[in-house]
């Protein structure tokens, strides 16, 4: 920090900073990059650690620690841990029982996600025809990541009962107290409280979020398409075609398509994040102020009359406004009576009004919800901030600039990012107000999403109308990278998320 | 002096005027929609999407007890009672174990796991649809309300953030003065950090019991062409989606439905609008 | 009601910060023990490991007898009051004090009569039905003690229990902390960085200072024998003052000239006999410290004084029953930075000054304190560490102090003139140079005996007390240095021996006797590895190494195993050593050998020559890690 610096006007310091940031960049870059094979080492070493492990129960432990290799739990019991070596042994016959009835036959035709799907046969006493099904490459797939997911999480439960074992007989052998199994039992109350805690929430995590992802991921190096529908066709692996479509590389005239649609929807979807949250925020905070000034009377109703669109559920509001400002809607037959128009102002129906039309109504809806936020935190600030600031003979509005607006950004900064990044997948808003409409044509050619599309938006009709599975991972892979990245980037710059607690 | 004096509070008076009429404006904007609506859903003659005009020729009950008698409203209203109630119970357990473990429990796994909730919430959630079908397929939960739930709650753990945020401004040290009392850690959940924890259970158990109410996208996929177990969203929506509906004048019954929806949810807001700001922004407990 | 003991304990971070090193303490039972320092010294961490709120990365920590290292709070039977109360905001007083009650399961009435009881103690029983949140800070800090006191604790833990209480409400809370103490009978520990506070109430104080002991003692010594620079700055106010300035000792005067100034004073040498001589040369910068009480500007003091500087008065401070003049010693200082010149002054006289006087102050050079530049240790120690002394050596004879001893053969050397550093506990009772008493006096469970031996001042250490007038001193060679010419001649034998060993676990088949009958099995045996060869630990050992080093660390870390020559033993079986020679110091003989690339001593009766096996004795021995120099047993 230099001394100039502090002299330097606010448009100067910014200029500086953004100097600095790209002065530094190329020199955070190397530092990223340095760290890499360090962090590879420490990766490395901790997988190596864990042979490091096993090798040294193998070689050093006793017989009852060398059961337990193939008997999980084996050593616990012998010395009288019950409580674990019970569960890790039943979980090992669980395991082997699911792999022997069901996950086996699964992952055994993962390489080819089948190879029959169905017989056509005629009923030799109907004369119809009958189907027999046979192999349906979306359960082979989504059972053999289950299996997948089975069988680590089985390796490395029995790594832990090997080195439980390993570590229960150096425990023994320096006659050093060994818990008792009430003691066990007490420690997830206590010690072990974590593990009573998480266990539920994060195996829900497991099935219903991270497998799905995994599935989809999977789904994006395949045909899955409305010509591969299972359990009527298979579909097969083909590696990197859908992204090569989705960037434009393919040969069909659909991947030109697909990357023109592409460019187009996450433009607008990036401008609608932007301007939905910077909208919401700065006018919700104003009002905020409005109503928060002193003198200001009947704080609570003015609250309470904006707090009501944010308990009316969102999607009677949103499709209430739907209709409202159809082409034939109620607003449009108004100004018609009224003479004030002469034809239907296409409120949704033209690309670009139909865009400014979504972020006022998203105004609409967000306002209140920034404002009862910023109340909050409004009535925060010490009051001796603005008193100092009257006494240096600051007015409203420089104090709102030098007090209010710093004090809001430095406590709101991780609202805003969550915002930003709920309103890149904002799906309600888009869907149950315009359905993506209206149609975004490349030059005449149809491209089955529409203008106020999403990123999200167009997937749900890329999968749910279109059934363009393969394609729909992609994109959808590409959206997470997006997301991901800007909200990391945004995340690890805000101070307030950095230093949690920690240091304390 | 005197004058000066005088002068300052004639342009304070002069600015809060400007605000109150700030003020009048606002509230007319965001009041209209809903006066709308309750009109709207008074209108007792059928018109189609064609109407222009905004008070009903004739003011009539009609449209409610349509709703309750024509429609299977009341049966999806149920539906999406009985999904609320249980979710919001099984989410609130979630949440506030999931935050807690986060906020005060330290284990190897703490750091990574935040940061795995972090990035696995940037996934576009619908597109683990298909996958998240089959599983309820297979386990015989498609277009079961039970199923919907298992989809609401199995990945709430996920919204620990602003829980774990308000867990954070609890002191340490009551956890410490309470171990050194003799407390487990599981004692200072239950005696200490729930009951200082009103407002964002509150504010919780708010979101959760909100939001099957207006969710959309999974429950129409979880209850895809099954109307005896849509929730309200689905079924009001495919009223929207339907143009011979509309010609037959369901817009009028779809704003009776939203009022009747609207109101309990409105209600519980105003009532417990203080803990939700509360809950949101972190209300520091001082000991 | 119970001891605390703290054997090297020591707190060191992931990072490798070290927030405690090596505490050391044993607290007595109903003992009032306050931590003092700055803030970040570690006085908290200390506590709050103690307490069981913070992990012990290495050492033992007894409370009553029971080895508490990796017992939960819950189990440790203690008590804690902390800074901000930590009164659980949704519960009624009476519920705050009764929830550790509750939680232990006692009776509905018994819990009833002890929360009355404690709320009576107090003064809090009409606030009984109250939430923390209706009282004011001072009932709130009751109320904590209310909580802590009815579980009758074995050991009471204040963290800065005062410091969110306004000055008054302190000094009443202080004395009301103190009556507690009193009427609870047990073991208080109290952490505070407010030295008025540790100094009115500690029984004991442990200054701290980034993370080390500086000091333990009682509060009277602690302000009368300060053993560093930091401590004589820290107990006190207003601080004592410090001067640098150099000494010379000149016949029976010492001559001491300040620093950036002309001013010098001459003193008489038998005021600063505990002073190392070598910083009685003339050219050593000291500190010399002087508290402001005991610089006086009473014209008696400046008349009856040998040691008087001029002050230029810059300013001072009122306080009705004294003044505080500040001052410099430097014509050209200001009296207002913290300088070496700059001297604070306590004056009962009454006079009136204004700044810009010139006076004389006289220094109370009896109560001055001498600290070294660097170091800044006490060089003016309360209990000597050396007697620096002139001697000579002529035909395998020492002459020092005008007696003659012989020199045994260990320590033999050439003719010569030099110095000899004489420690203070190699001076042994009944040898047969005979010595004056002076004086005898207890410092910390040892006696210090001034003697005089040939009309100069002599200084030994002794176990037991001294009566006798004239007493009969001996020598231990082996700890005394002898240099000339700047050359070591001779110079001590070391008193610890040292090792590289490992913890190793051993497995063999014995024969065991398993119900009367003989049976072979598989025993697991654990010990120390040194130089190839084999000792078992107890179990108590073992214990303690794998509670330092966890189960798997205790075999690969790098140990030192330190042993003195008298538990050291030449055997059988052992270390294998090779022995160099026998040094003879005339009463006792030690045998010199080199094990590995170190050497070691034995104590010995008999010569031996060649491979030998050296086996120490293990009630006696220190386990050091050696990365982190953290010290296990």
């Amino acid at each position: 920090m230099n001394l100039e610096y502090l002299k330097m006007s606010p448009f100067e310091k910014f200029w500086y900073n953004f100097k600095a940031f790209f002065k530094r960049l190329p020199h955070r870059f190397a530092a990223f990059f340095k760290a890499i094979p360090q962090k590879l080492k420490k990766l490395w070493l901790a997988f190596a650690g864990i042979f490091v492990n096993l090798g040294e129960a193998a070689t050093k432990g006793d017989w009852k620690t060398r059961t337990s290799f193939a008997v999980m739990g084996f050593g616990l019991l012998c010395r009288k841990q019950y409580l674990r070596g019970i569960l890790y042994l039943f979980f090992e016959v669980l395991f082997i029982l699911y792999m022997v009835f069901f996950g086996w036959k699964y992952l055994s035709k993962m390489g080819s996600l089948g190879e029959q799907a169905v017989v056509k046969g005629i009923d030799p006493i109907t004369g119809l025809e009958t189907y027999t099904y046979y192999d349906n490459s979306l359960l082979i797939l989504l059972y053999s990541l289950l299996t997948i997911f089975i069988i680590a999480a089985f390796v490395y439960m029995w790594y832990h009962s090997v080195k439980g074992s390993y570590l229960t007989q150096q425990f023994a052998e320096a006659r050093l107290k060994l818990p008792t199994t009430k003691d066990d039992i007490h420690s997830y109350a206590d010690k072990n409280y974590h593990k009573t805690l998480l266990s539920i929430p994060m195996l829900g995590l497991v099935i219903f979020t991270i497998l799905p992802i995994f599935f989809m991921i999977f789904i994006a190096f395949t045909n899955y398409d409305k010509a591969h529908m299972p359990p009527a066709q298979l579909f097969q692996w083909t590696g990197f075609e859908n992204f090569v479509n989705v960037f434009g590389g393919g040969v069909s005239a659909n991947s030109k398509v697909f990357a023109f649609t592409f460019t187009e929807v996450l433009l607008w979807t990036v401008v609608w994040a932007f301007f939905a949250t910077f909208t919401n925020y700065v006018l919700g905070m104003i009002v905020a102020i409005l109503i928060n000034k002193k003198g200001v009377k009947c704080k609570k109703l003015w609250r309470t009359i904006l707090v009501m669109t944010i308990a009316i559920p969102q999607f009677v509001s949103l499709m209430f406004m739907s209709q409202v400002l159809a082409d034939q809607g109620l607003l449009n037959n108004l100004l018609l009576k009224w003479g004030w128009i002469d034809k239907p102002v296409p409120f949704l129906t033209d690309g670009t009004l139909a865009r400014v039309v979504i972020i006022i109504v998203n105004m609409w809806i967000g306002i209140p919800y920034t404002m009862l936020i910023c109340t909050g935190i409004l009535m925060n600030i010490p009051a001796d901030l603005y008193e100092s600031a009257r006494m240096d003979g600051a007015g409203p509005v420089r104090a709102y600039m030098k007090i209010t607006l710093p004090y809001m950004l430095h406590v709101t900064t991780p609202y805003l990012i969550t915002q930003f990044i709920g309103n890149l997948n904002n799906f309600n808003v888009i869907f149950l107000l315009s359905g993506g409409n209206p149609p975004l044509d490349m030059s005449g050619i149809p491209t089955g999403a529409g203008k106020t599309d999403l990123l999200i938006t167009w997937l749900y009709k890329l999968t749910v109308s279109d059934s363009e599975y393969g394609i729909a991972s992609v994109i959808g892979i590409i959206t997470f990278v997006i997301v991901a990245v800007l909200s990391l980037l945004l995340y690890n710059r805000s101070k307030s998320v950095k230093n949690e607690e920690e240091f304390m | 002096m005197k004058t000066k004096y005088r002068s300052k509070k004639g342009a304070e008076r002069a600015s809060l005027v400007a605000i109150y009429a700030v003020l009048i404006i606002i509230s007319i904007i965001w009041l209209i929609p809903f006066l709308l609506l309750i009109i709207l859903s008074f209108r007792g003659e059928t018109v189609g999407m064609s109407a222009d005009y905004i008070f009903p020729k004739q003011w009539s009950f009609n449209n409610y007890v349509k709703l309750f008698t024509e429609t299977q409203f009341l049966r999806w209203y149920g539906n999406t009672l009985l999904v609320s109630v249980v979710v919001t119970i099984v989410q609130t357990i979630i949440i506030l174990a999931t935050s807690y473990a986060l906020s005060r429990l330290r284990f190897k796994l703490r750091k990574p796991l935040m940061n795995l909730m972090l990035v696995l919430g940037m996934f576009p959630g619908f597109l683990s649809m298909t996958a998240v079908y089959f599983v309820l397929k297979e386990i015989n939960l498609t277009q079961n309300l039970f199923g919907l739930i298992l989809v609401y709650t199995a990945s709430s753990a996920m919204q620990y953030y602003i829980c774990k945020g308000f867990f954070d401004t609890i002191p340490k040290s009551l956890d410490e003065a309470a171990r050194i009392d003799g407390a487990s850690r599981h004692t200072v959940f239950f005696k200490v950090i729930l009951p200082l924890a009103k407002p964002i259970i509150i504010y919780t158990v708010l979101q959760a019991f909100i939001a099957p109410w207006g969710e959309y996208m999974f429950s129409s996929f979880v209850m895809l062409g099954d109307p005896d177990h849509f929730t309200v969203a689905v079924g009001m929506k495919s009223w929207l989606d339907s143009s011979q509906l509309m010609a037959e004048g369901y817009f009028s019954i779809f704003c009776a439905a939203a009022v009747i929806v609207s109101i309990p949810i409105t209600a519980l807001f105003i009532w417990l609008q203080r803990y939700y700001v509360e809950g949101i922004t972190g209300g520091s407990v001082k000991g | 009601m119970a001891d605390v003991s703290l054997t090297h304990i020591y707190k060191v971070y992931p990072n490798g910060t070290k927030a405690v090193n090596d505490f050391n303490m044993q607290i007595r039972d109903k003992e009032f023990i306050v931590f003092v320092g700055p803030s970040g010294c570690g006085k908290s961490t200390t506590l709050r490991m103690i307490a069981g709120l913070e992990d012990i990365s290495a050492g033992e920590l007894k409370i009553g007898d029971l080895i508490v290292n990796d017992m939960e709070p819950k189990d440790r039977d203690i008590a804690m009051v902390f800074q901000n109360y930590a009164l659980y905001p949704h519960m009624t007083v009476y519920e705050n004090i009764a929830f550790g009650l509750r939680l232990r399961k006692l009776p509905k009435d018994e819990i009833h009569r002890k929360v009355c009881e404690a709320a009576e103690i107090l003064g809090i029983t009409e606030y009984l039905n109250k939430k923390p949140k209706e009282m004011s800070g001072g009932q709130r800090q009751r109320v904590a003690l209310g909580r802590a006191i009815v579980r009758e604790p074995k050991v009471m833990l204040l963290d800065e229990p005062l410091s969110n209480l306004d000055a008054k409400l302190r000094t009443q809370m202080r004395a009301e902390i103190g009556k507690l103490h009193a009427r609870l009978k047990t073991t208080f520990i109290y952490v505070t960085h407010d030295q008025v506070e540790a100094m009115t109430m500690g029984t004991r104080i442990v200054v701290m200072k980034d993370g080390f002991v500086q000091q333990i003692d009682t509060p009277k010594n602690l302000y009368n024998y300060p053993g560093n620079k930091f401590v004589a700055g820290f107990i006190g106010t207003p601080q004592m003052n410090f001067f640098e300035g150099t000494l010379l000792k000149k016949g029976d005067n010492v001559l001491i000239k300040f620093e950036y100034t002309d001013a010098q004073i001459t003193v008489p040498y038998s005021l600063l006999y505990k002073a190392k001589p070598s910083y009685l040369d003339g050219q050593k910068v000291v500190y010399i410290g002087l508290r402001p009480e005991d610089i006086s500007l009473a014209p008696e003091d400046v008349k009856n004084n040998k040691a008087v500087v001029k002050v230029v008065v810059s300013h001072k401070e009122d306080l009705g029953s004294e003044t505080l003049v500040y001052g410099d010693i430097n014509p050209d200082g200001d009296g207002y930075v913290e300088s070496s010149t700059r001297i604070i002054i306590k004056d009962n006289s009454g006079r009136d000054l204004q700044a810009g006087d010139v006076v004389e102050a006289a220094l109370n050079i009896e109560r001055v304190h001498l600290f070294d530049k660097e170091t800044e240790e006490s060089v003016l120690p309360r209990v000597p560490e050396y007697n620096y002394l002139d001697c000579e050596v002529k035909k395998g004879k020492l002459k020092f102090l005008g007696a003659e001893v012989e020199l045994p053969e260990a320590v033999q050397t050439d003719d010569l003139k030099g110095e000899l550093l004489l420690p203070t506990n190699a001076v042994t009772l009944g040898g047969n140079l005979q010595a004056e008493l002076v004086s005898c006096e207890e410092i910390n469970g040892v006696y210090l005996l001034s003697l005089t031996l040939g009309g100069k001042r002599l200084y030994a250490v002794s176990h037991e007390a001294v009566e006798k007038k004239s007493v009969g001193i001996g020598i231990d060679f082996k700890k005394i240095t002898v240099t000339a010419d700047g050359e070591t001649k001779i110079s001590p034998m070391p008193e610890l021996n040292c090792f590289d060993c490992k913890f190793v676990k051993q497995k063999t088949r014995e024969e065991v006797e398993v119900k009367g009958k003989l049976k072979k099995k598989k025993v697991v045996r654990f010990g120390f590895a040194a130089h190839d060869a084999f000792f078992e630990a107890s179990d108590e050992m073992s214990q303690k190494i794998f509670a330092a080093l966890g189960i798997k660390g205790a075999h690969t870390t790098a140990l030192r195993m330190e042993c003195d020559a008298y538990h050291l033993a030449v055997s059988e079986n052992g270390i294998a050593a090779e022995a160099l020679e026998t040094l003879d110091y005339g009463t006792e003989k030690f045998l010199k050998c080199k094990v590995g690339e170190n050497t070691v001593y034995v104590k010995t009766d008999t010569d031996y020559s060649g491979n030998i096996c050296l086996l120490p004795d293990f009630e006696h021995i220190g386990i050091v890690e050696i990365e982190r120099e953290i010290k296990i047993i």
